[in-house]
């Protein structure tokens, strides 16, 4: 009974080595591309990931497409993990911010000779585009953009007699104070945004003829200490007080985010990136509208922070072709029509279609492309900085100067 | 132990020497196992750490391997203002963490003696569901109570009327944000240090404390001079882990102030020692400053370590 057992077993184990050792074999007739995506392209179009897989399967037979979706939080450490064991993806999607200093530290392919295999390409966004360039070479291919825009409550806009758009930001203050006046109960702000939201905030320097850095004579000059720049920082100061609630000063927008407040009937406008409008509440749904960010000059839009995303090969990709064919499959005309149709902005100015969210894209800024713009990221120095002006704790000047210093420093780092 | 060795060589027998050779080889044979796994897990590693505190290793080095620059690393650490500002800091938030840890599980502990049956159980079920929660799945607890728009915590402060606790940031300064990072940790590691203590407490002779009793000493008296002695040697134990455990705090810390707002003024050592080396992706700098972590808290620790091992050879 007990050698019954056993043999059993044996044969147990026997068949799934076997089972083991064929599927091993099977699996390394195929090859494998290796792409690493955000999870917004799992949960907002994964329609168009299997329309870039399905036509780049068909015509490379024999091979298999692996998408791993990636979180924003971890993806680099993750990916800095790769490149010290040689073992990257095939493809990497990368935030527009953080493209340089992997570009800067050799970590993608230089593509410049293989831009035209890419559709659009002569019309790609120039603040995508931007963000793909190191040194006069190409090394990304810009996926998609995400504007910012204002979403607001049609409702409480209209109940306090506001009917159109405002055309300037002093008529959009007046409108909100209009909304202010209609609606005094505890805890409801006419408009809600996160102090330190640094994307939002700054366009307010931008928008002022500022900025945050200059590059000349082969430096980073922190600039937000200019005179522009502090017009913009006071200006923001000044519409923040007006009509946001003083305990946002030090918050970001990750927590609480701004729609969540919105859907929570707290406030009638939030700023910031267009998918915002997904996220207003089902009760509010019907109410919700969206239109740019009117700037202090009369008729103009404010430039707002043009997010998005690009897509890389890196350097130590065994199969730098199959990369690049995918990459040109997934930003082929009809996918990026597909990703306008959700939401998003196509990656070149021949797509654009006068939605709202195009128009935005219209007028917009960026960050300095310096291979250590990430670290004054992650130092948080322009959120420090803006928690410093909004809570008074420091001066407009001295807080914009010690945070230009600092930009200044870590910019021009070795 | 003298007197034994003299009788030994007394009556000098010849299987003497082999016996000898063998109860002295025998423990560090035993011991060679555990030695052997923790060369090929820790040896290696630490080997690497050191190394790469040497070298110029960022982004830019990750495929090429590192550049040597000897001590560079450690001097431009020993000669950033952040370390030194950071490592009071750290300090100071680890001497309130094992301080309060320490009070509050002694005082736990002591309360278990006291109460009820059932209610020692239901305590104690209470403190073993706070030890299995996983940091993670606390930070985010912390986070819904102490929400600025819908938290438990400023709801029930305005409804108690202790303030007007409406749209109260609990996160609005280092210090505060710091403070409710405490909160958590010590929250999290009370459970450990109570039970510890409560096991250890029922060490206590009985008949000492009787003793004392009837000698006129009463409350505080009897603890200090009866129970805390038989203490000490655990509380001895505790505070060195707990200091080893606060003091290189990174989960509780960095989650629940969260990325965007950590900044170099609410820095503890280990968000500090996470921001070198995975975000600025400076792993030299990083692997220094974590060599020098090792070194101060090994100096913080060797107090209690010494205490501990005193102890030990008295007893």
């Amino acid at each position: 009974m007990r050698y019954r057992v056993l043999a059993v077993v044996a044969a147990a184990v026997a068949l799934s080595v076997v089972a083991a050792t064929t599927a091993q074999s099977s699996r390394a007739a195929g090859h494998t591309l290796t792409v690493w995506l955000q999870v917004d392209a799992q949960n907002g179009w994964p329609q168009v990931v299997a329309a870039a897989n399905q036509a780049f399967e068909s015509s490379h037979a024999g091979w298999n497409v692996n998408v791993q979706y990636q979180s924003w939080g971890d993806h680099l450490q993750k990916f800095d993990a790769t490149i010290a064991a040689n073992d990257t993806p095939d493809v990497i999607e990368m935030g527009n911010t953080e493209m340089t200093k992997y570009m800067a530290a050799g970590a993608f392919s230089n593509i410049t000779a293989d831009k035209s295999q890419f559709a659009n390409s002569a019309q790609w966004l120039a603040g995508l585009k931007k963000s793909s360039m190191y040194n006069g070479k190409l090394y990304g291919v810009p996926y998609y953009a995400g504007s910012r825009l204002v979403t607001y409550r049609t409702d409480l806009f209209r109940g306090a007699g506001v009917k159109k758009a405002p055309k300037s930001l002093k008529q959009f203050e007046s409108d909100l104070a209009k909304v202010k006046a209609k609606h005094r109960s505890k805890g409801f702000t006419p408009f809600y945004m996160a102090g330190t939201d640094w994307y939002s905030a700054l366009s307010f320097v931008y928008d002022y003829g500022g900025s945050i850095a200059t590059f000349s004579h082969g430096k980073w000059h922190g600039a937000l200490a200019s005179k522009k720049s502090i017009a913009g920082l006071t200006a923001y100061k000044k519409f923040f007080a007006a009509a946001s609630p003083k305990s946002a000063a030090t918050l970001n927008e990750a927590n609480p985010a701004p729609y969540t407040v919105f859907s929570q009937n707290r406030t009638a406008a939030i700023f910031g990136p267009g998918w915002f409008s997904c996220c207003t509440g089902k009760k509010y749904t019907k109410v919700t509208g969206q239109f740019v960010m009117p700037s202090h000059k009369a008729g103009k839009s404010m430039p707002g922070f043009l997010g998005g995303s690009d897509l890389a090969v890196p350097a130590q990709s065994g199969s730098q072709a199959e990369a690049r064919a995918w990459i040109a499959d997934f930003t082929s005309t009809a996918n990026e029509k597909a990703l306008q149709a959700v939401g998003n902005i196509p990656n070149a100015t021949n797509l654009l279609n006068g939605t709202v969210n195009d128009r935005a894209a219209q007028a917009s800024w960026f960050v300095p492309t310096a291979k250590h713009w990430v670290d004054v990221e992650n130092g948080n120095i322009l959120r420090t900085m803006l928690g410093q002006i909004l809570t008074g704790k420091l001066s407009v000047k001295k807080a914009a100067q010690t945070a230009s210093a600092n930009i200044s420093y870590t910019l021009n780092q070795p | 132990m003298g007197a034994a060795a003299g009788a030994a060589v007394e009556r000098p027998r010849r299987p003497l020497v082999w016996r000898r050779v063998r109860s002295g080889s025998v423990p560090y044979l035993l011991v060679l196992p555990v030695v052997a796994v923790l060369g090929a897990i820790l040896a290696y590693p630490i080997y690497r750490l050191v190394r790469i505190s040497l070298e110029q290793y960022t982004l830019f080095q990750l495929r090429t391997g590192g550049i040597y620059i000897g001590l560079h690393n450690f001097d431009s650490v020993l000669h950033d203002a952040i370390f030194w500002h950071t490592l009071l800091r750290t300090v100071v938030f680890t001497a309130v963490c094992v301080g309060a840890t320490i009070g509050g599980g002694t005082l736990i502990a002591l309360l278990l003696v006291r109460v009820s049956g059932w209610v020692r159980i239901l305590v104690s079920i209470g403190l073993v569901l706070v030890w299995a929660m996983p940091p993670v799945v606390a930070v985010q607890v912390w986070n819904w109570m102490t929400n600025v728009q819908n938290g438990v915590l400023n709801y029930v402060l305005t409804e108690l009327h202790v303030g007007d606790y409406f749209g109260h940031n609990w996160f609005q300064t280092p210090f505060s944000s710091l403070a409710m990072a405490v909160t958590l940790i010590v929250w999290g590691a009370l459970p450990f240090v109570a039970i510890t203590l409560y096991a250890a407490l029922s060490q206590v002779p009985h008949e000492l404390v009787e003793a004392a009793q009837i000698d006129g000493a009463r409350g505080w008296r009897v603890f200090k001079d009866v129970t805390l002695p038989v203490l000490k040697p655990i509380l001895y134990i505790l505070t060195s882990l707990s200091i080893l455990w606060d003091f290189g705090v990174f989960t509780q810390v960095y989650l629940l102030i969260g990325q965007p707002a950590v900044v170099p003024a609410n820095y503890v050592m280990g968000v500090y020692l996470w921001e070198e080396a995975y975000i600025s992706s400076d792993y030299g700098r990083g692997a220094a400053i974590s060599i020098l972590m090792l070194a101060i808290v090994a100096v913080m620790s060797v107090y209690y370590v010494r205490r501990m091992v005193r102890v030990g050879e008295v007893e």
